[in-house]
């Protein structure tokens, strides 16, 4: 089958700043991809490029296997899109900002509709111009749902909403969105809160300063990467013993190592130097998101 | 019957909730013919993707463990009779077991201690079960 996002070193600068310097990401039907990276990591100039709203300097995009440039109707018809900052026609209703984006769908799931606006507490007559943050992001995540698109891309979704509506935001992504035929329907994620994603994600893309650093399955990445940690009855040895690790924290006695499907090996590796104790545990996606974007981390 | 998820325990979300309903299953906690919860409201339940919770129960249902009746939901099944045959179930406990071997290992435990540990856990499951059928 055709991925759904197809981006091949995709690179484009604003002025001197490099803001993709060759992304590769391959997204296939079905999933729920995680883009993970800090701000400014050029998470937003990618989703641009799939959107025609920015044209790539170098490389390619397809979503549908279309390029964006060339066929960007026929992309957006069958997608969806709720960006980081949301605005309506301030003189709109609720209802009428849902229904002036109906407008351009083909299809338009009243059944949701009214579900959803019932669980966020909305009221179709308020004018969105009196709409929080929060309410603003919980509008355009219904719009999305309720067009029933292929591909549902989301941009930091939920950064500056309350803990609260977060929960409740994601719990909506997951049982609405895929209801129907959850083998085609698609969600693209782009967020650097990642803890919030951790169980809705099945496989992700780390990106730092515009290029791909880490690319796996949730499941078989929480597998292998491995937080070693270590204390030795003198000090510790040097971390130049571990090149193998992804990242090396020596404090005095103790030795921390973050590793990464080799951890059997430093592992023997660590105890042939008799420590005192050593702890495994395995790492959260949030925790090998960090070590992905900090691999040094604190290296003394 | 409530599972729940562990990120920090390296071991795949789905695989947590098969573990988690044949422990209930096999402690008591979850009876032949009570409902379990819907793929939707599980995963909503654990924030998790429904494609996790749905593999979770399709495992469940060929291993026997549970059955889907159109349009009612899932159930556990009664006297849950493995359809798998006799090997095969001997080599995923085999592949289990392995696991913790190599655990023990890791964890300085020696082959002594693991067998009596096995023993007092099993012993423990016992009473377990014991008291739940009492009830």
């Amino acid at each position: 089958m055709n991925p759904v996002i197809d981006i091949r070193n995709l690179t484009h600068r604003f002025g001197r700043t490099e803001a993709l310097q060759g992304l590769q990401l391959t997204v296939e039907p079905g999933r729920c991809y995680g883009f993970f990276g800090r701000n400014g990591a050029g998470k937003t100039t990618a989703i641009k490029c799939l959107l025609n709203l920015l044209r790539p300097d170098s490389g390619s995009v397809a979503v549908f296997g279309m390029d964006p440039a060339r066929h960007e109707a026929a992309i957006k018809s069958r997608l969806a899109y709720v960006p980081d900052f949301v605005a309506f026609y301030p003189w709109m209703s609720v209802r009428e900002a849902l229904d002036y984006q109906a407008a351009f769908r083909t299809r338009w799931n009243r059944d949701s509709e009214a579900d959803l606006l019932r669980r966020f507490g909305l009221d179709p007559r308020q004018p969105t111009r009196g709409l929080s943050k929060g309410q603003r992001t919980q509008l355009a995540l219904i719009g999305a749902i309720c067009a029933e698109p292929e591909l549902l891309v989301l941009d930091e979704p939920t950064s500056g909403l309350d803990p609260l509506v977060r929960r409740e935001f994601i719990r909506t992504v997951i049982g609405a969105y895929q209801e129907a035929d959850p083998g085609r329907r698609t969600v693209f994620v782009s967020t650097h809160l990642i803890s919030e994603f951790e169980g809705l994600i099945d496989r992700f893309t780390v990106v730092e300063q515009g290029r791909d650093v880490l690319t796996a399955d949730a499941d078989e990445a929480r597998s292998k990467f491995r937080r070693l940690r270590a204390v030795f009855e003198e000090d510790a040895p040097s971390g130049d013993a571990f090149r193998e690790a992804r990242s090396v924290r020596r404090d005095g006695r103790n030795l921390e190592l973050i590793v990464n499907g080799n951890g059997d090996r430093i592992l023997a590796d660590l105890k042939a130097r008799n420590p005192l104790s050593v702890e495994v545990e395995p790492l959260t996606l949030e925790e090998i998101f960090m070590s992905s974007v900090h691999p040094g981390g604190g290296l003394p | 019957m409530k599972p729940h998820v562990n990120f920090r325990s390296g071991v795949p979300v789905y695989l947590q909730i098969v573990q988690q309903v044949k422990a209930a299953a096999a402690g008591g906690a979850l009876r032949p013919g009570e409902a379990l919860p819907s793929v939707r409201a599980l995963a909503e339940e654990l924030r998790i993707n429904r494609n996790t919770a749905a593999r979770a129960y399709a495992e469940l249902e060929s291993e026997g463990v549970i059955e889907t009746r159109q349009g009612a939901g899932c159930f556990l099944k009664a006297n849950g009779v493995s359809p798998l045959k006799r090997a095969v179930r001997s080599d995923r406990l085999a592949a289990e077991l392995d696991a913790v071997i190599v655990q023990a290992h890791h964890l300085q435990v020696g082959d002594d201690d693991l067998k009596s540990l096995l023993a007092a856990r099993l012993e423990a499951f016992r009473e377990r079960q014991q008291t739940r059928s009492a009830d």
